[in-house]
């Protein structure tokens, strides 16, 4: 008896309890959607309301601390971090992950922005950091004249201060002779064997396909489509792509990053990299201060030291391309070596996301 | 005490709402709010997106199967360890929370690694290489995912056969019941209620996995909706009202399964905890029964276990990976480096002890509260209260998250949590407290009112008939919420990604950052590590709490 009166009761109560629910759903929804709708529209009161934060928030930036962002590699970056530590006593907290991640992250906190300083391994993505205005210019940078003038901002937005070129790596011991331009791996022999990084995830997987188009044209997707033919699988973000073809799963990555090839290489790993005849792209890596630091003068002094000697050094140690080209890479090719593709750089930047879309429509 | 009954729901409706409830709705409303403006039309525009029908299907679809592959593992799991000698090996109780604890995307990996085209069973006997493609196949991400969830479900069941007792049983088999008969009759009505709650949460939890649809799942082009709002979310283009939008219609659909789940449940809901004393089963099983049992557990040990560690130990001792299994390529020295006192790999691992052991006490304390309000769920508030504290469970971690970031890192916020540890253990509270509601209201469920009845004939005021009546019968249920928060709070790692201070790492984000740089067997020995740290507290845990058995016997 008792069972059928709570049988029958629940329907009467959980009616109630979704109503409840949706009552509260949409009181919710009333009283939230002026927070959210302000924060993402720079009203006037906002504004003003911001910039008194800003001024409080001054006050306690002397706090002798900087956030930087960064795009891998880890080692590279602790490196730099230690290193400036070392020089200037600014305490730096870093977030390190791949390009996407750090956009994401600055997404997610663009109501209360956290990071002083990024640096992501796409050009194209600071550009349109640039274009949204969220970047501090600082033209007066110590030897940014020094830079590679076509990966760096004249206004000083962003500074490129290394670099990676895109190449064919292999599995030595699966691949005796190495494909020596970008449409050999549509051939036969490397059916189901290539394995092609995410360009939603790696910046620099987006530079080549989005550079390749730039140069080759519409043309261009005929590569893509052909090596989707051949049965390539896009894998993740560089290292992902890169694991399978040191295990042997795998005999190649088309358009990996190069540095991550070259220090397998050196560990005794059995992969090589080769870059194409026709030519690659070269992915810059820019750094630059965001327009919502309270610590300018610390971010300014990293830029500073990205710049110097000593860090120039640390980047080529990390078999990356050094920005400033007044320096030379050792252990790795240096940019006079690689044979280059014509890449429109404004031309991929406007067209990344279409592309990215496109791509990953493609390799679904 | 009415009073105090009252304000103690309300009180609790209040946290659950502002910890939980408010955050969904920042996301809710950023779904539908682009750039200011409410715009129904976008919401609608990604709904009748016509490929996301084969994605959410898909996710249904793998959900479905799991729960089918988790029955098929846990159901004879729990009825072995009940009813036969092999249960009374207690380590075993510890081993099979293993495969739990284990990050999913390294155990996705073990098996990758063992199973790839050159992989560790290729080297070992290349005559099964012929294996390799029908492994990667859809047959085989249900296997990896119902091997990884399994003791989830094990550990609800077996709490629900050991409460049955085996008087009934007994009563059946005296009256000539045959076993298939019992099994119907007996014992699958009383196991409906912790199968239906444990269905539920294996579908919500598979349909909200990331790690398995991200390694293995990206490998063999199957795509579901985690992987598409994880997409959205963290990688360029970056896309907040897609990824809302999705995950809001995620919600709807675990929401409608949980409300189905609630329906079914409250027909088989039975009092089983009485005054009277329950004991095991005396039915004895023959010789070979027994050897077909252990057979059972040692093939689930093989797979669950046996070889997603194997793969995992070898990369992690591997000198150079290209050169895969030889004695001459193994080396320790990954383990000394990531154990070598302050390094970042040591901080990591402190800090993922650290924040999982605040998280989880809170956790349970938080969650204790809630069952207790809930209850039975007889009332409207106290089903809103039970909907709330499972919301956490429902929505996929990476949506609850997000919902938290804008919430706590919003200008108007006056409590700077965010960028700071208390966010993270905030956010670990907040998505694990749904475990301890979940035990804790299963243990105090199926207490027989007569009990609390009996305190109070014999005088006992209220705080002494919770303490000496209410809390020794729920504390397993707490224990093992707080076990599982701990775990899984160990190796959390989509919300670890996202809201993480700079220059903070748990052991989880260490591993994932390794397997970004290169250092993937870095990456593996951090996993073992972790992993084996979880274990040994795991196990002074149950040796402290075994020598306090309550089983109300």
């Amino acid at each position: 008896m008792n069972h059928l009166k709570t049988r029958l009761g629940w329907k009467k109560e959980t009616s109630l309890a979704l109503a409840l629910v949706f009552g509260l759903t949409l009181a919710g929804c009333s009283s939230n959607s002026e927070a959210t709708g302000s924060a993402n529209t720079p009203e006037p009161s906002v504004a003003t309301e911001s910039a008194t934060e800003t001024a409080n928030q001054t006050n306690q930036a002397n706090d002798n601390k900087l956030v930087v962002y960064t795009a891998g590699p880890e080692g590279l970056a602790t490196k730099l971090i230690d290193g400036f530590k070392a020089q200037s006593g600014i305490e730096v907290e870093m977030f390190q992950g791949t390009t996407g991640k750090i956009l994401a992250r600055m997404e997610a906190e663009k109501s209360n922005p956290v990071a002083d300083v990024v640096i992501l391994a796409s050009l194209p993505s600071a550009q349109g950091l640039k274009a949204a205005g969220l970047t501090l210019p600082y033209p007066d940078a110590v030897n940014a004249d020094k830079l590679n003038p076509e990966w760096s901002d004249s206004e000083g937005n962003y500074f490129s201060t290394s670099a990676s070129a895109l190449g064919i790596a292999y599995n030595t011991k699966l691949v005796s002779a190495p494909p020596t331009s970008w449409a050999d791996l549509a051939k036969p022999e490397y059916k189901d064997q290539v394995n092609i990084p995410d360009p939603s995830l790696s910046g620099s997987a987006l530079d080549f396909i989005t550079g390749y188009l730039s140069a080759e044209g519409d043309g261009g997707w005929s590569l893509f489509e052909n090596l989707k033919a051949n049965g390539a699988v896009m894998a993740g973000a560089n290292q992902e792509a890169l694991d399978p073809v040191i295990t042997g799963a795998k005999s190649i990555v088309a358009a990996g990053v190069d540095y991550m090839t070259y220090k397998a290489k050196a560990k005794g790993e059995p992969i090589d990299i080769v870059y194409p005849k026709e030519g690659t792209i070269i992915s810059p890596r820019p750094a630059a201060i965001l327009k919502s630091t309270k610590r300018e003068e610390n971010a300014k002094s990293f830029i500073d030291y990205l710049l110097s000697d000593e860090a120039q050094k640390l980047v080529s140690d990390a078999a990356l391309l050094p920005g400033r080209t007044d320096v030379k890479a050792e252990n790795r090719a240096n940019l006079d070596e690689i044979p280059l593709l014509k890449a429109d750089w404004s031309w991929m930047s406007e067209h990344g996301d279409e592309v990215t879309t496109q791509f990953l429509q493609l390799f679904k | 005490m009415k009073h105090i009954r009252i304000w103690s729901i309300a009180l609790s409706l209040v946290v659950l709402t502002a910890l939980i409830v408010v955050p969904l709705v920042e996301i809710f409303v950023q779904s539908v709010y682009r750039d200011g403006e409410l715009r129904w039309a976008a919401l609608f525009r990604t709904l009748a997106d016509s490929q996301l029908t084969g994605v959410m299907f898909s996710s249904i679809w793998l959900g479905l199967c799991v729960i089918a592959g988790t029955t098929a593992l846990a159901l004879p799991l729990a009825w072995i360890m009940v009813n036969t000698r092999i249960g009374r090996q207690k380590w075993l109780e510890i081993v099979f929370l293993i495969p739990f604890m284990t990050p999913p995307y390294i155990g996705s990996m073990g098996w990758i690694l063992f199973m790839q085209k050159n992989g560790y069973l290729e080297q070992l006997m290349p005559g099964l290489a012929f294996l390799t493609p029908s492994f990667f196949t859809f047959g085989g991400m249900m296997m990896i995912m119902s091997l990884h969830l399994f003791p989830f479900l094990y550990l609800l069941l077996r709490g629900a056969l050991e409460r049955i007792g085996g008087s009934l049983e007994e009563a059946g088999a005296i009256h000539g019941a045959p076993f298939a008969y019992r099994f119907r009759r007996i014992i699958a009505p009383l196991l409906f209620s912790a199968f239906g709650m444990g269905a539920m949460l294996i579908f919500v939890k598979t349909i909200a996995e990331f790690g398995t649809p991200a390694t293995f799942g990206k490998r063999i082009g199957y795509q579901v909706m985690t992987s598409e709002i994880h997409k959205y979310i963290s990688s360029w283009p970056i896309d907040f009202g897609k990824a809302t939008t999705l995950s809001s219609l995620l919600l709807t659909a675990c929401l409608f399964i949980w409300y189905a789940q609630t329906v079914l449940n409250r027909r088989f809901t039975y009092n089983l905890v009485g005054g009277k004393g329950s004991r095991r089963s005396s039915l004895r099983m023959k010789g070979w029964t027994v050897w077909l049992c252990g057979l059972f557990v040692a093939l689930l040990l093989l797979l669950s276990i046996g070889i997603p560690y194997f793969s995992i130990i070898a990369a992690s001792t591997m000198k150079l990976r290209g050169v895969g299994l030889a004695w001459d390529n193994f080396t320790l020295d990954f383990y000394k480096q990531l154990l070598t006192w302050g390094s970042p790999s040591m901080k990591a691992l402190m800090n993922s002890i650290t924040f999982s052991l605040i998280a989880s006490t809170i956790a349970v304390v938080l969650g204790t509260w809630f069952a207790l309000v809930i209850q039975r769920s007889k009332t409207g508030l106290q089903r809103t209260a039970d909907l709330f504290s499972l919301l956490p469970n429902t929505v996929p971690g990476i949506v609850m998250v997000v919902g938290l970031i804008l919430l706590w890192n919003a200008p108007w916020m006056p409590i700077r949590l965010y960028n700071t540890g208390g966010m993270v253990v905030l956010t670990y509270v907040v998505l694990f407290v749904p475990y301890t509601v979940q035990y804790v209201k299963s243990a105090s469920s199926q207490i027989d009112p007569s009990l609390f009845q009996a305190g109070q004939v014999f005088g006992g005021r209220p705080g002494y008939i919770f303490r000496r009546v209410l809390l020794p019968l729920i504390i397993p249920g707490m224990l093992a919420g707080w076990m599982m928060t701990f775990t899984i709070a160990s190796r959390e790692l989509v919300g670890s990604l996202l809201i993480m201070p700079p220059s903070v790492q748990t052991s989880a984000t260490y591993i994932f950052a390794q397997f970004e740089q290169g250092q993937v067997s870095l990456g593996m020995a951090m996993a073992v590590v972790s992993v084996g740290l979880t274990t040994l507290m795991l196990v002074i845990i149950e040796s402290l709490g075994s020598r306090r058995k309550w089983n109300a016997s």
